[in-house]
């Protein structure tokens, strides 16, 4: 009966005994609640806003032509061929990586291994990795 | 107290919604037109809402690949290197973009440069070889650098011998100015990404905002940032995470302070400028991270017609009050009007 209290209403709420106050939780109770729920909706804001939530596929896109939709779940290899050069991408653990290519600054590599947000581009390459679910973003600026 | 929790209650259930976290049928319905092709050196991604036959996306695409050619300066055909190499032309596109870059460079004190070609070229951008060139061979290149180099008058431009320009700083905002007046023509909504470019063009069909992601300069796959855009706006970033090149253990971006003829070396590592024009948005990003944080707050101080994302080394994000109340998420600190 601790977080139980008499409520300020003193009509009887339970038809099934009257003769018991309605039990009403204290305000302490309802703030913590409702504190819980909008903690809740903005942990899932930043989940699906800030690129936390996980694609399930990824687009290979190489010259503006969509080469190949890699499956995030299947661990593997895969090496794309463009007039420029070459990338090596590698699929693990959910996320797709460019272990290896040919361009001269690897700004590709260094991405590092992603299943969301941003795509990854290689400029000199003209490859771009697009995730499938961009998470409730309509675009990003880079 | 009851009708109070109710009330919060659905409070809650609608800022939800608000969110976009529960499920839309509307957008289903729609047309949707996507594209991708490469240009200007980047990929260029297009959405369009309710072009049913394609008109709008054929024409867009059309736009992109007459200036991907005519604005680029290495195609030995372009206007451009026309330019650069008799030193006079009257294509339309370069002379309105050689006057919007004399406009720029006015209002950021000469912080937009559009000649520092063959200064890029010395530090290896665009050839693929990086180094650090020695200080001789950056001041030999001096006199052919500067503004005032170049005159636009009776519809053409002309430049010194020796200067070359480059619209790398401007042309994927002018491609989307182009694209948006024929998209605001035809009626048609749409986002297109030219490159890390945004521009929005209208209203999504279901009504809600266009969320915009700010890319977190240390972790490629990761937004600092996300905003909320109404209408038609244009969301640019320069920084020093996407073009460089390290030697002994530093940092050499690909943008030039035109006072050093160097690559930027500063605290930022990228601004993102939001306002009504791609043309501006793309000269004053360059423009504001050439300048630094405190006399880019000066600038938008004084000219006020744009707003600002200033991301630190430390990973401090800075904005204009005015974007405030469109940050969907992302911790920052406003900047005091």
């Amino acid at each position: 009966m601790n977080n139980i209290r008499r409520g300020r209403d003193s009509r009887p709420a339970n038809t099934a005994d009257p003769s018991r106050p309605a039990p009403h939780l204290s305000t302490k109770v309802w703030a913590l609640i409702l504190g819980a729920a909008f903690l809740l909706l903005a942990g899932l804001t930043a989940w699906q806003y800030l690129g936390a939530k996980p694609a399930a596929r990824a687009e290979v896109w190489v010259d503006g032509v969509l080469k190949q939709t890699l499956d995030l779940s299947a661990d593997g290899e895969c090496r794309i061929e463009s007039a420029e050069g070459w990338n090596l991408l590698t699929v693990s653990d959910g996320k797709i990586a460019v272990t290896a290519a040919s361009c001269p600054d690897a700004d590709c590599v260094r991405c590092g291994p992603q299943n969301s947000g941003p795509p990854i581009v290689c400029l000199p390459n003209r490859v771009s990795i697009r995730f499938t679910d961009s998470g409730g973003v309509d675009g990003a600026v880079r | 107290m009851k009708k109070r929790v109710v009330l919060l209650l659905l409070l809650l259930a609608l800022s939800l919604a608000g969110c976009n976290l529960l499920p839309d049928a509307s957008m289903q319905d729609r047309t949707v037109s996507d594209a991708s092709i490469w240009a200007m050196d980047t990929q260029m991604d297009l959405r369009l809402y309710g072009d049913t036959d394609g008109t709008v996306m054929a024409e867009l695409t059309a736009i992109l690949n007459r200036l991907d050619h005519s604005l680029s300066a290495t195609s030995p055909d372009s206007a451009l290197t026309a330019l650069n190499e008799s030193g006079r032309t009257d294509d339309a596109d370069v002379v309105y973009l050689a006057s919007a870059a004399q406009t720029i460079s006015a209002q950021t004190d000469g912080a937009l440069d559009i000649t520092l070609l063959p200064v890029s070229r010395l530090w290896g951008f665009g050839t693929d070889s990086y180094a650090v060139p020695e200080p001789a061979a950056l001041d030999a290149l001096r006199d052919r650098v500067g503004m005032d180099k170049l005159t636009v008058s009776d519809g053409a431009v002309s430049v010194s011998a020796g200067t070359m320009l480059d619209f790398g700083a401007l042309a994927k905002g002018y491609a989307a100015d182009l694209c948006r007046a024929k998209m605001e023509e035809a009626g048609i909504a749409g986002i297109l990404s030219l490159g890390g470019n945004i521009q929005t063009v209208g209203t999504k069909p279901d009504g809600s905002d266009w969320i915009i992601g700010v890319q977190d300069p240390d972790d490629m796959g990761r937004y600092l940032l996300t905003l909320r855009l109404s209408g038609s706006a244009s969301a640019v970033a320069s920084g020093d995470y996407q073009r460089f090149f390290m030697q002994d253990g530093v940092r050499y971006c690909h943008i030039l302070d035109p006072k050093t003829l160097s690559p930027v070396r500063g605290s930022l590592r990228s601004v993102t400028v939001v306002t009504d024009g791609g043309l501006k948005a793309d000269g004053l990003s360059t423009a504001l991270f050439v300048l630094g944080r405190e006399a880019g707050i000066a600038l938008w101080q004084s000219m006020g017609d744009f707003e600002a994302v200033w991301i630190e080394a430390d990973g401090t994000v800075w904005i204009t009050p005015g974007l405030k109340d469109r940050v969907v998420e992302g911790s920052y600190q406003v900047i005091e009007p």
